[in-house]
């Protein structure tokens, strides 16, 4: 039984309004400078393209110290400069409430699905407060597949600079494309479309007061969406510019959350990833073109020092998890950087693969050891990214995203070492690399 | 001259013939005892370490982690273990039962003590053991804060939290077995204050080396924001 979190605000809000067809969720905390133009964009997509339904934008704030809620409330949209096809003929409603609990993204959208699931809503959408790129037309693309194409989950598609999204490109995109089957670009996107019984689903469950209350609910949500065997797809939204800015921020609490709350989900999902071999890819929606990105610069010698550094401090933490094989080529590759530039700087595919399925391992043995296993992968995962950057350095989108297929394709390559790490077939003993099983309630495109 | 040396001489003849009839039987009781309770011990361990897999304990023991805090290899298991404490507890209940045949009041007060000792070993144990497991998680802990935000002694600090760890359990034990509480409870404090100081005398001395990383770091992080920024990981 799912556990009512509302704020009596929210419920007096609720019973006013009585229902909804399509609730658009906005977390936010400290976002007065850029959640006014989300706000304006999603009233505007709502008024031109689901004219006829009732839409309402939910604001689920942290208890920000600027104007983000008076900036919700006060956002104005100057319908006749937009010259919008439709006449609306319901109003946008716009609601700003504080959420309770753990204090993240999660507890914010635990809150804006309990509204849209008590509002009746058919769709839901959720983007985050500090975009600057969003249009309109994110919320089509977000939501017309679920309103209109039966799609349950629409994830996004965006095109990013070759340094941005790192932890999505190097761990969660292959190891949840390599698990389920399913290539989804960008599982931890934050900007996500989905229906009701999704929604529902997501309300039933009892882990929100884990790491899915932060960083971990977008690839919680993903996940749980493919793993139940709900239709999915994506939408291409062109970039993300986005400007996140929090101080109190930290990479390896981040990188805990993601990371830990992808292995605690393959815990529970053992039964579905274990029979899946190869991948395939999912229906994408929207015209792709091509924009121009922030430029990212990176500090390669600062990456390539804190793995050096995390490979002569967390060995004995390592050793929990890794094979000596692992360990000794990890050592090899210290040895060497400590004597060479940055710039040569390489950690291999296999072994970068064999490193994240053996901490999936150690994970799911270890459970005393878990928060340590996750955050000791934060030098090793600044190693990859040196290493990525060494490689992509003259790269251009397309070579880029054609080395992260390769990667794709090595953790694919050896998930049977992975299945019989966790008890399944040996891998001698495993069928041929098959696309995911048929009986998956899904309609692909090839 | 010789009647006197005669009469000695007989005296301690009946002394040791008188000591050797009254102890010699309880001796040879306390042998036989001790050697059932051996053959006891070495029947069960040998049952034990041939009949018991023990694979649920073997399961618990590594995922706990206590399993690799006993030994580094991570080759302990169940049934070994098991096997040799009842082992020792065996011999340990025979050598008492042995010692008590002799009913004197030094065998009766080892015995005593021993008894009313061993729950408290016991406890000790007990507090020692969750001690050291306790350092190993909160220095690990320690050591990935330490590295994680490149501290430049991660792995001192890191082994100064295990010890100061261990060292509050052993004062705790001590307390529990009543066993030199002051004087475990003054070295804790010496050994506290002392640490103090010698935290304080290393940052005094290498202020220049801890000005240096925390200005790298804070500097690094104003370079991060005019960079890449955190939320381009995700």
């Amino acid at each position: 039984m799912a556990q009512d979190i509302l704020p009596q605000e929210a419920r007096l809000a609720i019973e006013k309004l009585g229902r909804a067809d399509i609730v658009i969720g906005i977390p936010s905390y400290n976002n007065a400078r850029t959640i006014g133009h989300v706000v304006r964009a999603a009233q505007a997509g709502l008024n031109k393209y689901f004219p006829d339904f009732q839409g309402v934008i939910i604001n689920s704030d942290g208890g920000s110290k600027d104007d983000t809620r008076k900036q919700v409330l006060e956002a104005q949209l100057d319908a006749s400069q937009l010259l919008l096809l439709n006449t609306p003929l319901n109003p946008v409603h716009r609601l700003s409430f504080p959420y309770h609990g753990i204090p993240g993204k999660g507890s914010a959208f635990r809150m804006i699905f309990q509204m849209a699931r008590d509002l009746g809503a058919k769709a839901c959408a959720v983007v985050d407060s500090d975009l600057r790129s969003i249009t309109p037309e994110w919320f089509d693309l977000l939501l017309r597949p679920v309103v209109h194409r039966g799609y349950d989950f629409v994830a996004p598609y965006y095109h990013r600079h070759k340094y941005d999204g790192t932890i999505t490109n190097s761990i969660i995109y292959p190891l949840t494309r390599a698990l389920y089957g399913y290539r989804i670009r960008q599982p931890i996107g934050g900007d996500f479309g989905m229906s009701l019984p999704v929604v529902e689903t997501y309300l039933k469950r009892d882990d929100w007061e884990t790491d899915v209350a932060r960083y971990g609910i977008d690839i919680w949500m993903t996940t749980i969406a493919v793993a139940s065997g709900y239709k999915v797809c994506q939408s291409f939204l062109g970039a993300k510019l986005h400007d996140a800015k929090d101080p109190g921020a930290d990479l390896s609490a981040m990188l805990q959350q993601v990371v830990g709350s992808v292995f605690s989900l393959m815990i529970e999902f053992k039964s579905v990833w274990m029979g899946v071999h190869g991948s395939r890819e999912i229906e994408l929606f929207g015209f792709r073109y091509d924009v121009g990105l922030d430029p990212i610069a990176v500090n390669l010698d600062r990456m390539v020092q804190a793995f050096l550094r995390g490979e002569s401090d967390l060995r004995e933490i390592w050793a929990i998890a890794l094979s000596d094989q692992t360990l000794r080529e990890i050592h090899a590759i210290a040895r060497g950087a400590r004597s060479s530039p940055a710039e040569s700087f390489r950690i291999s595919d296999e072994l970068w693969v064999s490193l994240i399925y053996e901490f999936a391992s150690a994970y799911a043995e270890l459970p005393a050891a878990r928060a340590h296993l996750v955050r000791s992968l934060t030098p090793l995962y600044l190693g990859r990214v040196a290493s990525f950057v060494n490689e992509t350095r003259d790269m251009n989108a397309g070579e880029v995203e054609e080395r992260i297929e390769r990667l794709c394709l090595v953790f694919e390559q050896l998930k049977p070492f992975l299945v019989e790490r966790w008890g399944g077939p040996r891998v001698d003993e495993l069928p041929k690399p098959s696309a995911p099983a048929t009986g998956h309630p899904q309609e692909v495109s090839s | 001259m010789i009647e006197t040396f005669r009469q000695v001489l007989e005296q301690s003849v009946a002394r040791l013939s008188a000591q050797t009839t009254q102890y010699l039987p309880p001796l040879f009781v306390a042998i036989v005892v001790f050697g059932v309770a051996w053959i006891v011990a070495v029947v069960l361990r040998w049952l034990l370490l041939h009949a018991f897999k023990g694979e649920r304990f073997d399961a618990f023991l590594r995922r706990t982690g206590i399993g690799t805090m006993l030994d580094q290899s991570g080759r302990l298991r169940a049934s070994p273990l098991l096997a040799h404490g009842i082992y020792y507890g065996i011999l340990l209940i025979g050598l008492l039962n042995a010692i008590s045949v002799f009913e004197t009041e030094i065998t009766r007060e080892i015995v005593d003590g021993v008894v009313h000792l061993l729950p408290k070993l016991f406890a000790a144990a007990a507090i020692i053991l969750a001690g050291v497991w306790l350092a190993q998680y909160l220095g690990r802990g320690a050591l990935l804060w330490a590295s994680n935000e490149g501290f430049p002694w991660a792995r001192r600090f890191c082994a100064f939290v295990r010890v100061v760890v261990v060292f509050v359990s052993i004062v705790v034990a001590a307390d529990v077995l009543n066993f030199a509480r002051t004087v475990f409870f003054s070295a804790f404090l010496i050994f506290a204050i002392g640490a103090v100081c010698a935290a304080c005398l290393v940052l005094a001395l290498n202020s220049r080396e801890v000005y240096r990383w925390f200005a790298d770091s804070r500097k690094h992080a104003g370079e991060e924001e005019g960079e890449r920024s955190i939320w381009n990981h995700l």
